[in-house]
């Protein structure tokens, strides 16, 4: 008999802490983030910090700092991602590999991370998800993004490939 | 805990629609939320680890393969979420990628029930004090600090940790005996 279910057995009981409504609302709302068909990565572990913010594993940064990397696989697709909270809001960056590697013209829609004159063109997109809000954005030649202005809490990263399943990572949560 | 839902058995949770959803919810959400203020957390924390436990589940749908025991597993999971923040918030070092494991539906979840709790409220009031105190505290403002509960209860803050944990002890023993 676990300590803390007897605690909120009693807590039930006392009825002083109901659950506030946003939870509730959220956890209805978490039915949409399903995805139908996906692929959940499975989390690797990796040595040490490889920003993607720092060049992608350029040793321009000290092993011992910068944002902690977090890797995800499948077979054939591994996404790298590193989340930091900066002035409250949740900034994710990262890469997925092999990239595209496409060479056409950027889209409209490239986001923050597209370099200039690259780009995709095929497809391929990463989706930064929140339990309240989600971007997308065209993943770049090197298969590199980045992603600003998010609301901390949980967030995952899917990618998006013409005619295959998406892959997701695990929802990480990543909150001061 | 009564685990049936609306949810047919023979429904593979990869294909439960809305209402099922929301019938979880509405079943379920309560016992999560009382597991994590169970651990102390904040509101903030508290939403992150039953969000977490849903999340999980959204992550898992296929992958749950007992939808008899989808209930327990929830509070399983929430369980796991808010220990691993009620650790972070005390600084201790979380392993790997903070991931939880798969998670197997723990049977003992079953008592978080408010019935079970107002049986478990009638054996509490027996105990002699502190515990009754401290533990009604313990349930009732699970945010306080040591130095809160020990000027409350004229108990030196160090003894906090050991005294509740006899407390429940006693309290866990009460309630094996016969009623």
């Amino acid at each position: 008999m676990r300590d803390e279910y007897l605690l909120a057995a009693l807590r039930m009981a006392a009825g002083a802490d109901p659950a506030p409504g946003r939870v509730s609302a959220d956890a209805r709302a978490a039915f949409h983030l399903r995805l139908p068909e996906g692929i959940v990565a499975t989390p690797v572990e990796i040595s040490g910090p490889r920003g993607a913010r720092s060049g992608g594993g350029a040793p321009d940064i000290p092993e011992d700092e910068g944002p902690a990397v977090r890797r995800f696989a499948v077979a054939g697709l591994t996404i790298d991602v590193e989340a930091v909270v900066a002035d409250g809001r949740l900034e994710v960056a990262g890469q997925v590999s092999p990239a595209s590697g496409a060479e056409t013209d950027a889209g409209p829609d490239s986001g923050p991370s597209a370099e200039p004159g690259t780009g995709t063109g095929t497809g391929w997109q990463v989706e930064i998800r929140t339990s309240h809000l989600s971007k997308t954005r065209d993943l770049s030649e090197n298969g590199r993004f980045a992603v600003g202005g998010l609301p901390t809490g949980w967030v995952s990263v899917v990618c998006h490939r013409p005619g295959e399943p998406p892959v997701s990572t695990r929802w990480m949560h990543v909150r001061p | 805990m009564r685990e049936v839902t609306s949810m047919t058995v023979e429904k593979s949770l990869g294909c439960l629609d809305q209402a099922a959803w929301e019938d979880l919810v509405a079943r379920f959400g309560a016992r999560m939320w009382a597991v994590a203020r169970a651990f102390g957390l904040n509101h903030t924390d508290a939403a992150d680890a039953v969000q977490g436990a849903w999340l999980r589940m959204v992550e898992n749908l296929d992958g749950i393969r007992d939808p008899e025991r989808i209930g327990a597993w929830l509070v399983t999971t929430t369980r796991h979420e808010a220990l691993r923040l009620s650790r972070g918030r005390r600084g201790e070092v979380v392993s790997g990628h903070d991931l939880p494991d798969a998670v197997l539906p723990d049977p003992a979840a079953a008592i978080v029930d408010a019935d079970f709790g107002r049986h478990v409220w009638e054996r509490l009031d027996t105990l002699g004090e502190p515990c009754r105190s401290l533990l009604r505290m313990s349930v009732l403002r699970p945010e306080a600090t040591y130095a809160q509960i020990a000027i409350r209860l004229d108990i030196s803050p160090g003894s906090i940790g050991p005294t509740r944990a006899r407390c429940m002890s006693r309290l866990r023993g009460l309630l094996e005996e016969p009623a």
